[in-house]
């Protein structure tokens, strides 16, 4: 058996493997490739953060918006909190992470905003009230075009 | 030819480096007087020696990336086999306004106020020291007074879990917030 061959097959089928491997990767994944179907705002997958009295929390969910033209998420209030605001955290160029508020959040046409850990998220600070696992509270989201959607969000560790 | 060098080059390496015993950093030679959320006096890492310990830092007016790392914390105890009894700590960076009070009402938030899990603040220069030496860089970002009078800043900082051994050498040093919890369970069964 000729050892430099057999070493050259094994190597080309390592690079084959990996251009594989990079070609699969930029494929849409199944989740971005399926349509969305529905019609106007919906919101789903809510879930805040615990958190003690006077101090903060966070919420997440994904908006989509089903329609043909762009809305704007405007402004969020909720009574469990004495400030509700839009923020987002960020990778800062000096290795350490941020956090800033953010105005308004536009929402695509037919596209789905997350709100997500590390990420956008409202921003409950001074809590009213403890937030524990399995409690729950009411939140609203103010939509340019949408108007008021009221939410029950559980509070999950 | 080249490929073949190139993989057995490699492959040693990799075996060195799995079969090492190395340390990125000895935490031995220092010690650090903190408080825990019951108002307890604990030195840090003196008093966890002869137990891995895993280390958050967090400041509790940090809903996001702090409460990700908080939980990332419990997870890998809920994951893990609790090698050699392991220890589970969150340090605050902000100990002005995380007194023990505070991380005791944080660590009840999070039901993890009781079992193998320390929130430790203390004095602002122990707590910068203790930073300083494990590489956590902070900075006190927006700074603003609420309608109520209050007083509220946000702090720029390092996102870390460490993964210290019973020796109190520093064994790996992670992401805190974006790394799966199962990588550091891993590496902590190890131990």
């Amino acid at each position: 058996m000729n050892l430099p061959i057999l070493n050259m097959k094994i190597f080309l089928i390592l690079i084959f493997s990996v251009f594989t491997f990079l070609l699969s990767s930029c494929q849409p994944d199944e989740q971005s490739a399926e349509k969305i179907t529905g019609e106007g705002i919906h919101i789903e997958g809510s879930w805040a953060r615990p958190g003690s009295e006077g101090r903060m929390s966070a919420a997440y969910f994904l908006i989509t918006n089903f329609e043909q033209e762009p809305d704007t998420l405007l402004s969020v209030q909720s009574d469990v909190a004495q400030l509700v605001e839009i923020h987002e955290s960020y990778q800062q160029d000096n290795h350490m992470v941020g956090m800033r508020e953010v105005g308004q959040v536009e929402i695509p046409a037919n596209n789905t905003v997350k709100f997500e850990q590390g990420g956008l998220h409202i921003m409950l600070m001074q809590l009213t009230r403890p937030l524990s696992d399995g409690d729950s509270f009411g939140i609203t989201l103010n939509f340019a075009n949408h108007g008021n959607i009221t939410l029950d969000i559980p509070v999950r560790r | 030819m080249f490929p073949y060098r190139f993989f057995s080059i490699f492959s040693i390496a990799l075996l060195l480096v799995s079969c090492g015993n190395s340390r990125l950093d000895d935490f031995s030679d220092v010690s650090f007087e903190l408080t825990n959320q019951n108002g307890e006096l604990v030195s840090f890492p003196d008093d966890f020696e002869g137990a891995p310990v895993v280390v958050g830092f967090i400041y509790t007016n940090c809903p996001d990336i702090c409460s990700f790392i908080t939980a990332n914390v419990q997870k890998i105890y809920e994951q893990t086999e609790n090698p050699g009894d392991t220890q589970f700590v969150l340090i605050t960076f902000d100990p002005e306004r995380d007194t023990p009070d505070e991380l005791k009402k944080y660590a009840s938030a999070f039901e993890m106020d009781k079992g193998p899990f320390h929130f430790l603040t203390g004095d602002t220069e122990i707590v910068d020291a203790l930073m300083r030496r494990v590489s956590v860089r902070t900075a006190i970002d927006e700074k603003r007074v609420t309608e109520t009078g209050r007083s509220i800043y946000f702090i720029n900082h390092s996102d870390k879990i460490l993964l210290i051994d019973q020796k109190s050498r520093l064994v790996f040093d992670y992401g805190g917030s974006m790394t799966p919890t199962e990588i550091i369970v891993e590496d902590l069964n190890k131990l």
